[in-house]
């Protein structure tokens, strides 16, 4: 006999409403039904009334974690349809600001995760590792969230203390390769929690159209920012993990993998950026036309399609966000799971619903 | 590429069997009250955008040929009451007692986007 439970859509394991309905027998997870509607705001359309520069400020906010990201798609889509070219400069300084996003919102998930398989110790080790990061983040942008770094046409500051951005990131490499690589890696109960849990063929994968680090650990070796290049990216050397297992210790992997990594490029970035200007004109004239771009957000690829008919606001802003294809795909990895595991399958895809249903 | 009277059935088998993955589906209205949609493929990291017009409001869903479809149809279909035909469209972003088309109809402001992707 099988019996149906709700989760959520507010619980205590994630600070984010979503209701996920599993329908199991015994303990064995059978089916399941998401839902996402409760974070839903309407962004898209609130931007296509409202002119370009407070559409930056409007996408900055879809998200509370990967805020960098979403300005930095949006004026690159509008600079595509304008024929902006961004200094080599403002280009570091946005990949800079990227890779520190991506080392706050990894961090985050990581001490999220550690919480959820029931590891206080690293819960509590990732979270002092992030603070240091969103302190660097203060001290550059004035803000700990929602960073304001980006414009159309280039970025708002310049760098403000390079020296702090380069030892930082060395700060968190090393905590990276002494600390929380070796306690993912092998602890006996991150192991027993996470390997075989939750899988994800790689077929399954590029079925549900799934990205970033979720693609990444089922063997797909998908990342804009190699496949597409963006910012200053094709300067810089890095690898892109991939793994091949596609259960949650495989996205574990990735992700920590992926951290060493932002550290190098931040590190090189710091280290080459050159001069030049921050920003273009104050006041830029966007012609008819339209435009896609795509960055690699933390959780994953973001895509942005912008329209314009010439005048200063745009008649369309689609966002498709990196949780909005990840988050069906845990309806496979869900299936045949064992109900202890929901929670942690869930947060293995590193969900964000403000993204999800804008 | 732009056909407005593109098999999208046809095109998602194609991708699909190419190994292309689903980026999402772009869609706006237009005066003549049909709607564009941009169907953007990826086939190793290159972006295919497919675009065609909806026929009475509606296409042939492709869900069936590509699973990464389901949400994006429906949020079409939540956003423009676009009818894609051959599935069960349940809410997915607005509460099910609400109509379907927040953005078509009521709340619409202009709808001449420009050039082409």
């Amino acid at each position: 006999m099988s019996y149906t439970i709700p989760i959520g859509p507010y619980h205590p394991a994630l600070e984010e409403p979503c209701k996920v309905q599993v329908t199991c027998e015994g303990e064995t997870v059978r089916d399941v039904t998401l839902s996402v509607k409760y974070n839903f705001r309407g962004v898209e359309w609130l931007a296509e009334r409202r002119n370009y520069q407070q559409a930056v400020a409007l996408v900055e906010r879809v998200c509370g974690i990967c805020s960098n990201v979403h300005t930095l798609t949006f004026c690159t889509a509008v600079e595509r349809i304008a024929g902006l070219t961004v200094s080599e400069r403002a280009q570091y300084i946005r990949t800079i600001v990227a890779e520190l996003e991506r080392l706050t919102s990894h961090t985050l998930w990581a001490g999220i995760a550690a919480e959820v398989i029931g590891f206080q110790t690293l819960f509590m080790t990732c979270f002092a590792l992030r603070e240091q990061l969103m302190d660097l983040l203060e001290k550059l942008s004035g803000s700990r969230v929602h960073y304001g770094m980006n414009c159309i046409g280039g970025v708002t500051r310049d760098l403000a203390d390079p020296k702090a951005v380069l030892i930082a990131a060395r700060n968190v490499r090393q905590a990276l390769t002494d600390q929380l690589i070796p306690l993912f890696a092998n602890d006996k109960t991150v192991r027993a929690r996470c390997m075989g849990t939750g899988k994800l063929t790689r077929e399954q994968a590029l079925a549900w159209g799934a990205v970033g680090p979720t693609a990444r650990a089922s063997g797909l070796n998908e990342d804009i920012r190699r496949t597409s290049p963006y910012a200053a990216y094709a300067q810089l050397d890095f690898e892109v993990p991939v793994e091949t297992s596609g259960d949650v210790f495989a996205r574990v992997v990735v992700r920590l993998l992926e951290m060493v990594e932002s550290c190098r490029i931040i590190e090189q970035a710091v280290d080459n950026i050159p001069s030049g200007r921050l920003h273009g004109p104050d006041f830029v004239e966007v012609p008819p036309g339209e435009a896609v771009a795509r960055a690699e957000a933390p959780r994953g690829e973001l895509f942005y399609y912008v329209a314009s008919d010439g005048t200063d606001v745009p008649c369309r802003v689609k966002i498709r966000t990196p949780s909005f294809v990840n988050q069906p795909a845990v309806r496979p990895m869900m299936i045949g799971a064992n109900l202890a595991d929901v929670a942690l399958i869930n947060a293995s895809i590193d969900p964000c619903y403000s993204c999800t249903s804008r | 590429m732009e056909d407005p009277g593109l098999d999208v059935e046809k095109m998602a088998l194609v991708m699909v069997e190419a190994g292309a993955r689903l980026v999402t589906v772009s869609a706006y209205s237009l005066d003549t009250g049909e709607f564009r949609l941009i169907y953007h493929w990826d086939l190793e990291g290159n972006l295919l955008n497919c675009a065609t017009l909806t026929r009475q409001g509606a296409l042939p869903a492709i869900v069936r040929i590509c699973p990464a479809a389901d949400w994006i149809e429906r949020e079409i279909h939540d956003y423009y009451a676009v009818n894609f035909a051959g599935r069960d469209l349940p809410t997915l972003v607005i509460n099910e007692q609400d109509t379907p088309g927040i953005f078509a109809h009521k709340f619409q402001r202009k709808n001449k986007p420009g050039g082409r992707a």
